[in-house]
Parts: structure tokens; sequence; C-alpha cells
């Protein structure tokens, strides 16, 4: 029978249907020697455990990094050229390598750095120990025991879409309240998404959808990236401190991210346009406690915390190039991409030279 | 096993210490290092030959840390280097360095074997041996071309939110945001169109990057596009430019530059209204595709996935095609449809080329208009097949 076409004009019946777009995954897995496809970002674990996340293999393991954790000389020490040292160990030249990311250690204070070596789909993940002698050692991923956990399918409502080329790229990580907080964003969403998965991993969640009024952009959003984020307490309240692409500072109450929900965070700062929050930490010094933050475009700002708890909330459009708590440039820290505190003294960063190789540094906190 | 020399950078040099004429396991041989792959596919190996029996026994019977092996034979990718990681072992009298990835096409490795390192002092083991190794380089010239770039149409709106950028080979990791350019109808280059989020935006595959533009240049009075103005001019033309630089999954850059020309149209401010949509039902009894048409461009990733058929809530297994400037979407089902009403499944995060998603904007200027939740909502249009 010939087909008979017919245009229909449509009514949407929008439903609260019972249809399930397909995004069920999460499954934890347990065993030795992780199949990583991709590493970083990392953070550790206030018990020693490092989570890595593989956003190749849409996936996040937390290592048991095992007695040999508690070997070499404690801290860590700075290294000039490390992409180089890296790469040499690797037998390849620093072009062929990709610093992801570093962490230190919350008991040795040794600096884990991660590395991606070659190119495509096909390069490899690597993890270092750097120590207080600046010895470099290659951490054994095949001698880890491990956790994983999956990320969630992208929902989709065809076959076809579940097999499609979108990809998830996990922002940063921080452990807080008992869990493992995860801000991400895919290839195919400008979404904001903060996801807690409870350790020892069992499920990821179903994500809390954040929400920030944009005081640049004069408008409220939903879909705008989180680039770093830090776990913080504000007056005995857990909080994430989140840094945004063009640059909100926000802050969530932890106790609000609950899964399925959606939360409007409370935007503390403008960090001005065309630029994106690379890390953060949270430090002491005396008696004041500090945010430092690095940006691609606008350098290193350390931002005392003592205004966050009755900092005004931005919600108004604004008009200046930045807005809301006070902030300084650290103008002596430059090229930093990425940090983590080493002691109570000294910030452990990689910096980028002038002449484009990597440093390893070990600065005092400003 | 039987191996083959695959090739060595220099004849190895023999540049101090005593001859190596004092007794070995082969009474003629003297030491040789020699880059090998075996015949089975496995990763190519140093190999250091003709050493003195003794030599190995001590090196078999060592136990030497990978300190202690490396200063006996140390593979480096250069003089002054840190010693490679790899693996050391000793079969049928020969030394082998299995480095812990593959030895690169086209670089050169530098070996020195110190014999004064052996276990036992290697007074019997000759000099020390200083060569460089290397695998040939690639003679691969650049093939990977952009394949195609969504939206495939000519007209973008002003404020348009993301590109697709897809290539005929995978590529290498690197994100694209130093790669793509945009230049304006005078062919001078766009600064700060494309957002600063070098992330590495690739599909599984590494063949599709996504581009995201900045969604704060467009809108008026606000600070990013008061400083730096709006990217795209409404009516006039832009070009987007994928630089010949950006490297393929072999290190190659593209075989050329990729540049196309796209006319701006006004700002694209509303919602998806989905009773915009027409849909073309097929015949029952047929495998002909249900068709839905747009009345503007969607976006390619989500039309491959936010839109799917259903039947009594059970989904149904087909195909999907998009063309016509992504207006269009077709739905071929795996077996012929029957008669009666089916769905056809829409998740809100659908979105035209301006990020604006159905029933939302993706502009919102105050409180009240947010998403409901975390996940998508599925809306469900029906339509009959006869």
């Amino acid at each position: 029978m010939h087909s008979q076409t017919k245009f229909w004009l449509l009514i949407a019946l929008l439903v609260a249907t019972s249809w399930a777009p397909s995004a069920a995954r999460g499954v934890a897995e347990t065993g030795q020697g992780p199949k990583m496809a991709s590493i970083g970002p990392l953070t550790f674990g206030p018990d020693g455990t490092l989570f890595a996340a593989d956003n190749q293999g849409a996936a996040i393991f937390a290592l048991d990094l095992g007695a040999p954790a508690a070997t070499g000389t404690p801290g860590a020490k700075g290294l000039d050229a490390l992409d180089e040292k890296l790469a040499a160990l690797l037998g390849t030249g620093a072009r062929e390598i990709a610093i992801t990311d570093l962490a230190v250690h919350p008991k040795t204070r040794q600096v884990y750095v991660a590395a991606m070596r070659g190119q495509g789909a096909g390069a490899a993940a690597t993890l270092f120990r750097i120590d207080g002698t600046g010895k470099i050692d290659l951490v054994q991923l095949s001698s880890l025991k491990f956790q994983s956990v999956e990320l969630p399918n992208p929902p989709a409502v065809n076959a076809t879409g579940r097999q499609n080329p979108r990809s998830n790229v996990i922002t940063d990580m921080g452990f807080a309240d008992g869990r493992l907080w995860v801000a991400g964003l895919s290839n195919e969403e400008f979404a904001s998404k903060l996801r807690a998965i409870p350790y020892p991993f069992s499920t990821v969640d179903r994500g809390t959808s954040v929400e920030i009024y944009h005081g640049n952009h004069q408008q409220l959003e939903t879909r705008s990236p989180v680039n770093a984020f830090v776990p913080y307490t504000i007056d005995d309240k857990p909080y994430l401190l989140a840094g945004y692409t063009c640059t909100p500072l926000v802050k969530f109450p932890i106790s609000d991210l609950k899964p399925g929900d959606k939360v409007r965070g409370t935007t503390i700062a403008e960090f001005g346009a065309g630029n994106r929050v690379l890390d953060m930490i949270v430090y002491r010094k005396g008696n004041q406690e500090f945010l430092l933050s690095t940006n691609n475009s606008r350098g290193v700002m350390k931002i005392p915390t003592n205004t966050f708890a009755k900092a005004t909330p931005i919600t108004t459009p604004v008009q200046s190039e930045t807005a809301g708590v006070p902030f300084e440039k650290v103008t002596s820290m430059t090229g930093i991409e990425q940090m983590d505190k080493l002691d109570d003294q000294n910030v452990i960063v990689l910096a980028r030279a002038s002449s484009g190789s990597v440093n390893l540094q070990v600065l005092p906190l400003p | 096993m039987p191996v083959r020399v695959l090739w060595v950078a220099a004849l190895a040099s023999v540049l101090a210490g005593t001859a190596a004429c004092s007794r070995s396991s082969d009474a003629s041989a003297v030491p040789a290092i020699t880059l090998t792959t075996p015949g089975n596919g496995a990763p190519a190996y140093v190999a250091l030959t003709g050493l003195p029996a003794t030599a190995v026994r001590a090196l078999e019977q060592g136990s030497l840390t990978p300190e202690q092996w490396a200063s006996v034979l140390r593979v480096a990718v250069s003089t002054d280097a840190q010693p490679m990681l790899g693996n050391y072992t000793v079969v049928d009298g020969v030394v082998r360095f299995t480095p812990l990835f593959p030895f690169d096409q086209g670089r050169q490795y530098h070996v020195r074997f110190e014999p004064a390192r052996l276990p036992g002092g290697g007074a019997d083991a000759g000099g020390v041996i200083e060569t460089t190794i290397g695998r040939p380089a690639s003679t691969a010239v650049p093939s990977t071309v952009v394949a195609r770039v969504y939206p495939s149409g000519d007209i973008v709106p002003e404020n348009l939110l993301r590109m697709y950028v897809e290539f005929s080979a995978p590529m290498g990791r690197k994100s694209g945001v130093e790669y793509i350019a945009l230049l304006d109808h005078q062919g001078k280059e766009i600064e700060g169109a494309v957002l600063p989020l070098d992330y590495e935006f690739w599909s599984p595959d590494h063949k599709r990057f996504t581009v995201f533009f900045d969604p704060g240049r467009v809108k008026k009075g606000i600070l990013p596009n008061l400083q730096m103005g709006r990217p795209l001019a409404v009516g006039r033309s832009v070009t987007l430019v994928v630089k010949r630089e950006w490297p393929d999954e072999n290190g190659l850059p593209l075989k050329q530059e990729f540049r196309r020309e796209l006319r701006v149209s006004a700002t694209d401010l509303d919602p998806l209204d989905t009773s915009a949509w027409r849909i073309q039902s097929p015949a029952a009894g047929s495998r002909d595709g249900v068709v839905v048409t747009f009345p503007e461009p969607l976006d390619h990733g989500l039309l491959m996935r936010a839109l799917g058929v259903a039947r009594d809530g059970k989904e149904v297994e087909g195909a999907i095609g998009v063309d016509q400037g992504e207006t269009r979407w077709t739905f071929t089902p795996t077996t012929p449809w029957q008669p009666g009403t089916y769905q056809l499944l829409a998740l809100d995060i659908l979105e035209d080329l301006a990020g604006n998603q159905i029933g939302r904007a993706f502009e919102v200027d105050n409180f009240d208009t947010v998403d409901k939740g975390p996940n998508p909502e599925t809306i469900t249009i029906p339509f009959r097949v006869k």
C-alpha cells in the first residue's frame, strides 16, 4: 500500500511522563589494576585514597596507593621543567605528554602528578609521585587496588543516542561530608551539574542542578559551567565554593545539594569576563583564612573568606569589571595552572614558564 | 625466538676501556647494542649482545634494582635526561631493555653500556659503548581533513552557542580553542568569540570536537558586550577557520586549512515550540521513515539522541537520519509500522543553534523561569499510522 502523506499540526502533550530517559549506569566495580583510559583531575580523600577521574572512560576511580605510599621522604620538592622530566621517563618529548593535575597526599605531603602520554584516543594514563627530595617515582597503576564507578549515560530516547559522541568532561572533584563531589560538563550541553558519590562507591546520584545569578551576564544561569570548586566551612556549615566561567564565585550549602533537586547558589563575587578559574585552594595565614584562585587570563587572586558568610548576594546586573567580596591580585605568582596546599606555609603549583615548559614549584602561601 | 634487527641510527662505538677480547659466551663476540623488534608484534627492545658468560651469569643472579640496571645499560631520550622507564631481562645471554611505552617513531634514543657497573666489575666485558638508536620516522603525510561542520546550513544566529567540527580521522588530545578562529566580513579575527573552555571536548573516538561560543557577548548593555562588542554582526558574513596546525592522532597537521563562510541572522531568543513541528506520518505496513520537520535548524548532536519513537510506552527500534541543514529528522523503524498511534518522544534538552530548549529560552532574565530539575523531561507527541 502506498503511504498516504499526512501532515499533522501537532499538539504537544507536555507531561510529567513516566517515560524514563536512559541514564542508568553508575555501576560500581572493585578490583586490582584499574584500566584507565585517561587520568585527571585528581583529589585525595582524608584517609589517603586518591580519587582520579577518567573522562575518556566516563568513570571515576578510587585508588588505594597501598604500602608504597608510606615510603620515600615526606613532603615534595619543586622541579624545573617537570614536563620534560616526566616525558623523559616515559621515553618521549615534552610535547607528547600532558600533565592533567596534581594533588598532595594528606599524610605524607608528597605530591602525585597525573599525566597522559601520547596523542589521541590511544594515549596512556600515568601517575607519578614526587617526594621531599624531588625523587620521581612511577606509581604502577597495575598494582593498585581500586574501586570505580561509571558516570551515568547521557539522557537519550533512542538506541542510536546511547552510543552517540557525547562525552563528559569532569572539571573538578572534591571530598567533603563523606562524599566525593564532582563538577562536570559535556560536549553537547552547556550545563552545570554537581554530583555526589558516597564513598565507598555504590552508585552515582542523579545530580543536583545548580543555578546562579551571573551579574556580568545580567541573567540567571543554570547552564554556566563550574570550572573549579573547593569544600569550605562557613559558620560551622559545610559549603562548596564554586568558580564559574567568566567568572562568578558562588557558594552552595552542601545540605541543600540533594539528588534530583535544583539549587540556587549565592553569587558573592564577579571576577571578570573572558576568564576561567583553573584551580582553587583554601588556606589559613595568621588568624585569617583565604581562598586562593588561579585563572587562565586574570592571574592569581587572594580572597579573604571572612566576608563570605555575610556577603551581599549579587542579584542585579553588574556593570563594573569585578564586584562582590574583596580580593587582591597576587602578582608574584604567574602562569599557574594547577595547585594544591602543600603544608601550612606552602602551596605547590604547576606553573607554565614563558618558554612553555611546566615547572613544579613550592611557593610560600601569599 | 627469531628476531629482526630493525634499524640502528649509528654504529656502536667503543669509547674507552679494555678490549673486549677476554672470555665471552661466544668467543668471537664483542658487546654490541641493537634495536630489535620481535616478529610477533611485540614492542621493540634494546638488546645488548656479546657479553661474556661471567657477566651474563652475574646479571642473572644479581637481582639488580631498576637504578642499578639503568647504570649498566642506560636508555634515555638524550644524554642528560633521566633513564626511561622499562623492564630489564636476560634472555639467552642477551640483556633486553623493553620500554614502558613503545619507542616513538622518528625519535633518537641515547644508549650507554657501562661494563664497570656490572656485578663483579665487568672487567672482561669490554669498554663503554655509547650509541643512538631509533625507529624510522613515519612516512605518513598529512591526510586528516575537516569532514563536516555542524550547523551545516549557511545561516547562523547572532547568538550561536556551539559548533561541532568533525574530522576524517581521529585527532590528538589538544583542545581546539587555539586552532579555531572566526573572521569578520573584512577578514579580521574576532577576538574572544570562542569561550576559554580549553577542555578536551572530544567525542570518544576523537573525531568530533565541540566549540562553545560566548553567550555573554551577545546581550546588549552587559559588560562583556560593552567591553568587546558583539562577536557576530547581523546581516554580515563570518568565516570559520580551522587552522592547519591542529595535530591529528599521529601528531601530523591537517592536510589543509578549513574555511567556511556563514551568514549571520538575528538573535534567536525564543524557546523551541513543538507545536510548530510537522510530522509526516508513514503508512502502516511500510518501513518508510516518519519525518519531523522543524521551522529552524536544531542542534545536530542533540537531534541524534533527544528524539525517539515509542509505542505503548516501549521504545521503537530504528535508524535516525538528520538532513536539510538540521531542519529535518527521519526515523526509519527496524520492522514495519503497525496501524495505530505512536509517540514521538522529545527530551526537553533539545536545543536550537542558540541553546534555546523546548519551552525554555537560553537567556532567562529573572528568578521565575528555571529548570524543574536536573534530569530532562520527556515530551510526548502522538502520531497516527494508518
